[in-house]
C-alpha cells in the first residue's frame, strides 16, 4: 500500500464558525494505481490533493504514507518525504518564468543535491522522451500552453517520484492538447508511476483505473 | 546550485531594472557620502594618534579657582616645567613647548616658517623622527635649529642642509644660526606642526632669560610623558603641595576675593589632558573640556544615510516579493528548503550591495578632490587605511548587507508553500514594518531638515551681528618684517596719508578674527585693585585705533598726539568697568604690571575683540609705545574695496617687498573663525540633501509598488464613478499620514537637539516652532510631489485599460 487516509478532518473557522473543508475521509491508495478525483468546483478536490502531498495540513484523522505516520512528522521529515517520493502537476503549470525549460526541469535536482554530470543526464534523458530538447533554451512564455504542461510534468518525474498529484493538468488545455496529457500520463502508469489527478472532466476520468467522487469535502457515494 | 542563482539573479534583477536601477543609484550614493564622512571623522578621530607614546603623554594645565569660578588654563610660567620634574614624582619626561612664526634667509631668499621651541626630551616625548643630523640630541647646541624636511628641500633643494647656516630674524635683528638636524614632515593628523623646532632656551630674553624665576607669567604649553605604573588621576592627587607651595598668593588672592575652593578643597588644581584629546578642546565658560561631537555627529549622519538607503532597499524587496510568491511556492513544492531559498534570495542582495559599494568606492574616489577642498581636510583613503579601520569597514559593510539584504530574503523563505502559491501574502504584517521603517525614514530627514534650518540662522546671525566694530570697511595685515616694525608703520602712514581712499591707520599688537597668517593670541593681566584682584585682557594699539576701527567712545577720549602722557594712559570697556566696579571711571588709576600707574582717560562701548564663542571680556587697550606693533589696521572708503585692497598691498610690497602681504578684510577674519560651524552646516546640509533624496527613491519605489498593486481597484472604482482627485487623495494620504507621525516624533527631537547646540553660543539665536514647521511642510510637500507623480497618472488612466490586463 502506498497511502492511507483514516477519518480525515480538515477545517477552518470563520465567524465562530467551523467550515469543513474534508470531513471524515477515508481512502486507500496502492502502488500502480491511477486514480481520478472528480467533484464541481469547490468540493475540496484541491484541499485532498494538497493534504496528500503534504503541502497542507489537517485537524484530525491519520495519514500513512509507505506505513510511516504523516500526522505525526515534524515539517523536515515530512519535506524529505515528499522530496523523495511526490511530484506534482497544476493546472496554471507553475513553471518559474525566469528559467528556461532545461532550467526548470534541472530544479528539482539541484535541491537533492545530485551532481552536475548525473543532473545534465537526467534533463537530457527527460528531454529526449518529451520531444523537447529543441525547445530546452525557450523561457516559459516562449511555450504554448501544451507544451508548457509538458515541461511541468517533465519536472515532476525528473527525480523519479512514486507518486504524481495532479491537479486538473488539462484545465487550461485544448481537447488534443488534453487528449495527449492523458496519454501520457498512462504510459507512465503503465511504467508503474502512481497517479492521483483531479479533474471536471469525464473523459479525463476515465484514464483512470478508479474515480473517487467528492461533494461538499465527503466522499459522494450516490 | 550556486550557478543557477546566480544566473537567476541576474535575470531577477534584469526583469525589474527600474528598481534594481533605483536601488543602485540609492546604495552607491549612500555608500559613497558615507564613505567620504567617515573618512572625515575617523582621519579627525585619529588626530595625534600617531605618537608611539600615546596613551602615557599628556598636556599638563590648570583649573584655577577664582571668584567668578573654575577656569582652565593651558599655560604656565617658565620654572614650572623643571619644579615639576623634581618634586612631584612621576614625570618621566617632560618638554615646554611655545609656538611662533619666524623668517628665514638663505641665500638672500627670505622664507616665512613656523617654529616651535622646545626642551630637548619633547623628541623622547613625540614621535617626531629625525632624519638626517643629530639624532641623539637635535637642539643641543646654542645657535642651532632642526628643520622640517619640507622645509629643508624648500630652501636647500638638494643640498645636504646639515651645517649650512641661516639667517633667523629674532627680535627684528638677523641672527645667524646652523642646522643641526632635519626632521621627518610632520603627519597630516598632527595638531601640532610646525618647520622648525628650536631650544625654548635660545628664544628671546625677554621671553625666557628675563622669567626664569617668574612664576606669574605664563607664557607656554607643558607636555610630558607619565612614567610607568602611575595614573593621571594619581599624578593629579600629588600635585596638591606643588601647586600650595608656588601659587601661594594666587591662592591667598584668590580666597581674598571670595572664590570657593574646589571638591576636593583646593583652589589650583593640575590636570593631565591626554594628548590625543587636544585637538578637540573646547573653552566653554572658562572651562577646559574635551568635545567630539562635531566628529560623531559626522559619522552619525554616515550611518543615518546608509539607513535610509538600506530601508529603501528592505522596502523595495518586501513590496517586491509580493510578485514573486509563485516562484517562491513552486520552488518549496519542488524541494528548497528555506536555507536554500534564503541563501538564494539574499545572494540577489548582495550582488546589488556588492555592486552599489563598489560604485560607491568609485564615487567617493572621484568626489575626493573637492570634498577635501570644501571642508579643508587631508582625510584620504590612505590617511585611515590601517588594518582595523579596513576591517571595521568592511564588517560594516557585511552587516548592513546582512540585515538589508537578509531581512527580505528571511520573510520570504518562511512563507507558507499553499500561500505563496495562490499568490496570497499577509499584506498587512509586511505593510506595518514598511510604515515604521518609512516614519523612521522620513524623521530622520525632518531632523536633518530642521538642523540645516537652526545651523544656516545661527552662522547668519553670527555672520551678520553688529560686533561693535567696523569689519566692512577695515583690512588688517601682519607686520612681518626683517626691518624695525615701528619705522615700517611710520613709512605705511606716510604713504597712506596721500591715498584718498584710505581714511584712517592704526595698529595694534592683536588681529581681530583669524587673519590669513593663521595667529591668534591673547594677552591677560591680573592684578589688584582697590584690594580686590581683577583681570583684564589686554591689546596695545597704536593711535586712531578706534577712530579706524569705529569703536564707539562713550565717555572721555581716546590716544591723542596731543598729550605726551598718553603712553601712561589707558582705556578701558563697559565690561572692565563693571570689573572694575567703579561709579567714576574715569577718575580711576590702574597698577598694571609693575606698580606703573597708567589713568583711563576714555570708556568705549563693548566691542567682540575676540572669538563669537566668548562674550566681551574687561579689556584694556593702552599705548605705551614700547609693544611692537603686529598688525595694521586700514579702514578705507566703501566703494571699491577690491581696488583699494590691491592699493593697500601694493604699498606694503614697496616698502617691505621680501614678505608677502597677508592682508584681509575683518569680515573675512570673522568668517574664518566660523570655520568649524561652516564645515559642519556644510556637511549637515548635504546629510539632509542626500537623505532627502534617499527617502523620496523610495518612496517613489513603494508609490509605484502600490498603484500596480491597486491597478484593479483604481480602475473600479473609476468605473463607478470616483474622480481623478478623489483617486489622488485615496492613494497619497496614507503614505501623508506616515510624513505627518514623522512630522510629530522627529520635531521634538530636533528642538532638544539643536537647542542642546545652540547652548554652546553666547550668541545665540532663538529657538521657534515655525524652524520645525519649515522643515515639516518642506518634507510633506517633497513627498507630496514625489508620490503624485505615479498616482496622478494611475488616477487618469483609462480605467478599461487598468481591467483588461487583470
Ligand atoms: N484557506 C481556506 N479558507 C477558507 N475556505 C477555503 C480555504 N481553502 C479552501 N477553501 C474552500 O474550500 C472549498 C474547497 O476548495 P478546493 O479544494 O479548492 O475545491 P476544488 O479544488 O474542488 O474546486 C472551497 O469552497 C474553498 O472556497
Ligand atoms: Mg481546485
Amino acid at each position: 500500500m502506498l497511502l492511507e487516509l483514516k477519518n480525515i478532518f480538515k477545517w477552518v473557522t470563520q465567524g465562530g464558525k467551523r467550515i469543513y473543508l474534508l470531513s471524515d475521509l477515508n481512502f486507500k491508495v496502492e502502488e500502480g494505481e491511477f486514480i481520478s478525483i472528480m467533484g464541481p468546483s469547490g468540493s475540496g478536490k484541491s484541499t485532498l490533493l494538497n493534504v496528500i502531498g503534504m503541502l497542507d495540513g489537517f485537524q484530525e484523522g491519520e495519514y500513512n504514507f509507505l506505513e510511516q505516520p504523516v500526522h505525526t512528522m515534524k515539517d523536515k521529515e515530512r519535506s524529505k518525504l515528499y522530496k523523495e517520493y511526490i511530484g506534482f502537476v497544476f493546472q496554471a503549470y507553475h513553471l518559474i518564468d525566469e528559467l528556461t525549460v532545461y532550467e526548470n526541469i534541472e530544479t528539482p535536482l539541484l535541491y537533492k543535491n545530485i551532481k552536475s554530470s548525473e543532473r545534465k543526464a537526467l534533463v537530457a534523458d527527460m528531454l529526449d522522451r518529451f520531444n523537447i530538447v529543441g525547445k530546452k533554451d525557450l523561457f516559459p512564455n516562449q511555450l504554448s500552453g501544451g507544451q508548457q504542461q509538458l515541461v511541468g510534468i517533465a519536472r515532476a518525474l525528473i527525480t523519479k517520484p512514486k507518486l504524481i498529484l495532479a491537479d486538473e493538468p488539462t484545465g487550461n488545455l485544448n481537447s488534443k492538447q488534453s487528449e495527449e496529457i492523458m496519454q501520457l500520463f498512462k504510459e507512465l502508469n503503465q511504467e508503474g508511476v502512481t497517479i492521483i489527478q483531479a479533474t471536471h472532466s469525464e473523459s479525463n476520468a476515465a484514464y483512470g483505473s478508479r474515480i473517487l467522487h467528492l461533494l461538499d469535502g465527503r466522499r459522494d457515494n450516490t | 546550485m550556486i550557478r543557477n542563482y546566480i544566473k537567476i539573479a541576474f535575470r531577477n534583477l534584469w526583469k525589474d531594472r527600474t528598481f534594481t536601477a533605483l536601488n543602485i543609484i540609492g546604495l552607491t550614493t549612500a555608500f559613497g557620502i558615507a564613505f567620504l564622512l567617515s573618512m572625515y571623522a575617523l582621519f579627525e578621530l585619529s588626530y595625534d594618534r600617531f605618537h608611539e607614546n600615546i596613551g602615557s603623554i599628556y598636556k599638563v594645565y590648570t583649573d584655577e579657582q577664582t571668584a567668578k569660578g573654575t577656569e582652565s588654563s593651558e599655560t604656565n610660567p617658565i620654572p614650572f616645567a623643571d619644579a615639576l620634574r623634581e618634586e612631584v614624582p612621576g614625570v618621566d619626561k617632560i618638554s615646554r613647548y611655545v609656538t611662533g612664526g619666524t623668517l628665514l634667509t638663505y641665500d638672500g631668499e627670505t622664507f616665512q616658517v613656523t617654529s616651535a621651541g622646545v626642551d630637548p626630551e619633547y623628541f623622547d616625548i613625540f614621535s617626531f623622527p629625525i632624519v638626517e643630523g643629530n639624532k641623539t640630541n637635535p637642539i643641543s647646541e646654542k645657535l642651532s635649529i632642526v628643520i622640517s624636511r619640507k622645509v629643508a628641500t624648500a630652501i636647500f633643494g638638494k643640498e645636504m642642509p646639515i651645517g649650512k647656516t641661516v639667517m633667523v630674524q629674532s627680535e627684528g635683528e638677523n641672527v645667524p644660526v646652523g642646522i643641526s638636524a632635519v626632521f621627518e614632515n610632520i603627519p597630516a593628523a598632527s595638531s601640532m606642526d610646525v618647520d622648525v623646532i628650536v631650544n625654548i632656551k635660545n628664544l628671546p630674553d625677554s621671553f625666557y632669560k628675563n622669567n626664569l624665576n617668574n612664576w606669574s607669567a605664563h607664557n607656554h604649553a607643558v607636555y610630558m610623558k607619565l612614567a610607568n605604573g602611575i595614573s593621571p588621576a594619581q599624578f593629579e592627587k600629588s600635585t596638591k603641595d606643588f601647586s600650595a607651595l608656588h601659587y601661594a598668593e594666587n591662592i591667598a588672592n584668590a580666597k581674598r576675593d571670595g572664590a570657593q575652593a574646589d571638591a576636593k578643597g583646593n583652589f589650583r588644581q593640575i590636570k593631565l589632558l591626554p594628548v590625543e584629546d587636544q585637538s578637540f578642546v573646547v573653552i566653554k565658560d572658562g572651562l577646559l573640556s574635551v568635545n567630539k561631537t562635531l566628529q560623531y555627529i559626522v559619522l552619525g549622519i554616515a550611518f543615518l544615510i546608509l539607513f535610509i538607503a538600506s530601508v529603501n532597499f528592505i522596502n523595495m524587496s518586501l513590496a517586491k516579493s509580493a510578485q514573486r510568491l509563485r516562484e517562491i511556492g513552486m520552488r518549496k513544492t519542488l524541494g528548497a528548503g528555506k536555507s536554500q531559498l534564503f541563501i538564494q534570495f539574499w545572494g540577489e542582495s548582495v550582488i546589488v550591495f556588492i555592486v552599489a559599494v563598489v560604485l560607491g568606492g568609485f564615487l567617493a574616489f572621484t568626489l575626493l578632490k573637492p570634498f577635501q577642498t570644501l571642508f579643508n581636510t587631508s582625510a584620504s583613503f590612505s590617511s585611515i587605511s590601517n588594518p582595523l579601520i579596513v576591517f571595521g569597514a568592511i564588517l560594516c559593510v557585511l552587516l548592513i548587507t546582512l540585515i538589508a539584504g537578509g531581512y527580505p530574503a528571511f520573510m520570504m523563505s518562511r512563507m507558507d508553500t499553499l500561500q505563496a502559491l495562490k499568490a496570497k501574502l499577509k499584506v498587512n504584517g509586511n505593510n506595518r514594518l514598511r510604515n515604521v521603517l518609512m516614519v523612521v525614514q522620513f524623521s530622520i530627514a525632518i531632523i536633518l531638515i530642521s538642523g540645516t534650518i537652526v545651523l544656516w540662522q545661527q552662522l547668519d546671525y553670527l555672520r551678520n551681528k553688529d560686533l561693535g566694530f567696523n569689519k566692512e570697511q577695515v583690512i588688517s595685515f601682519p607686520i612681518n618684517t626683517k626691518q624695525d616694525p615701528n619705522n615700517v608703520l611710520q613709512l605705511l602712514r606716510n604713504e597712506f596719508s596721500t591715498d584718498p581712499n584710505i581714511l584712517s591707520v592704526s595698529a595694534a599688537d592683536n588681529n581681530f578674527g583669524l587673519g590669513r597668517d593663521g595667529s591668534r593670541m591673547r594677552s591677560v593681566l591680573g592684578f589688584d585693585y582697590k584690594n580686590r584682584q581683577v583681570s583684564t585682557h589686554l591689546i596695545s594699539v597704536d593711535y586712531d585705533y578706534a577712530e579706524t576701527l569705529d569703536i564707539e567712545l562713550l565717555e572721555g577720549r581716546s590716544f591723542n598726539r596731543k598729550y605726551a602722557s598718553d603712553s601712561l594712559s589707558v582705556m578701558i570697556n563697559e565690561a572692565m568697568v563693571k570689573e572694575l566696579g567703579e561709579e567714576n571711571p574715569l577718575n580711576a588709576n590702574l597698577f598694571l604690571g609693575d606698580s606703573i600707574k597708567y589713568s583711563v582717560i576714555g570708556i568705549v562701548k563693548n566691542f567682540n575683540f575676540e572669538s563669537l564663542s566668548r562674550g566681551v571680556q574687561p579689556l584694556t587697550l593702552f599705548m605705551d609705545g614700547e609693544s611692537p606693533m603686529g598688525y595694521v589696521y586700514v579702514k578705507v572708503v566703501p566703494n571699491n574695496l577690491a581696488d583699494t585692497y590691491a592699493g593697500v598691498r601694493k604699498v606694503w610690497n614697496k616698502i617691505e617687498p621680501d614678505t608677502e602681504f597677508l592682508g584681509s578684510f575683518l569680515d573675512e577674519n570673522i568668517d574664518r573663525t566660523l570655520k568649524r560651524e561652516r564645515h559642519m552646516t556644510t556637511m549637515i546640509s548635504s546629510g539632509s540633501i542626500l537623505a532627502i533624496i534617499l527617502s523620496c527613491i523610495g518612496l517613489f519605489a513603494i508609490s509605484l509598488l502600490v498603484v500596480s498593486q491597486r491597478r484593479k481597484e483604481i480602475g473600479i472604482r473609476k468605473v463607478v464613478g470616483a474622480s481623478v482627485s478623489t483617486i489622488t487623495v485615496l492613494l497619497t494620504k496614507d503614505f501623508l499620514k506616515l510624513v505627518g507621525i514623522a512630522f510629530l516624533i522627529a520635531t521634538p527631537i530636533a528642538w532638544y537637539a539643536t537647542s542642546k547646540w545652540l547652548e554652546n553660543y553666547v550668541y545665540r539665536i532663538d529657538l521657534n516652532l515655525w524652524i520645525f514647521l519649515a522643515a515639516g511642510v518642506m518634507a510633506l510637500i517633497i513627498a507630496v510631489l514625489t508620490i503624485s507623480f505615479r498616482t496622478i497618472q494611475a488616477a487618469l488612466k483609462n480605467p478599461v485599460e487598468s481591467l483588461k490586463t487583470e
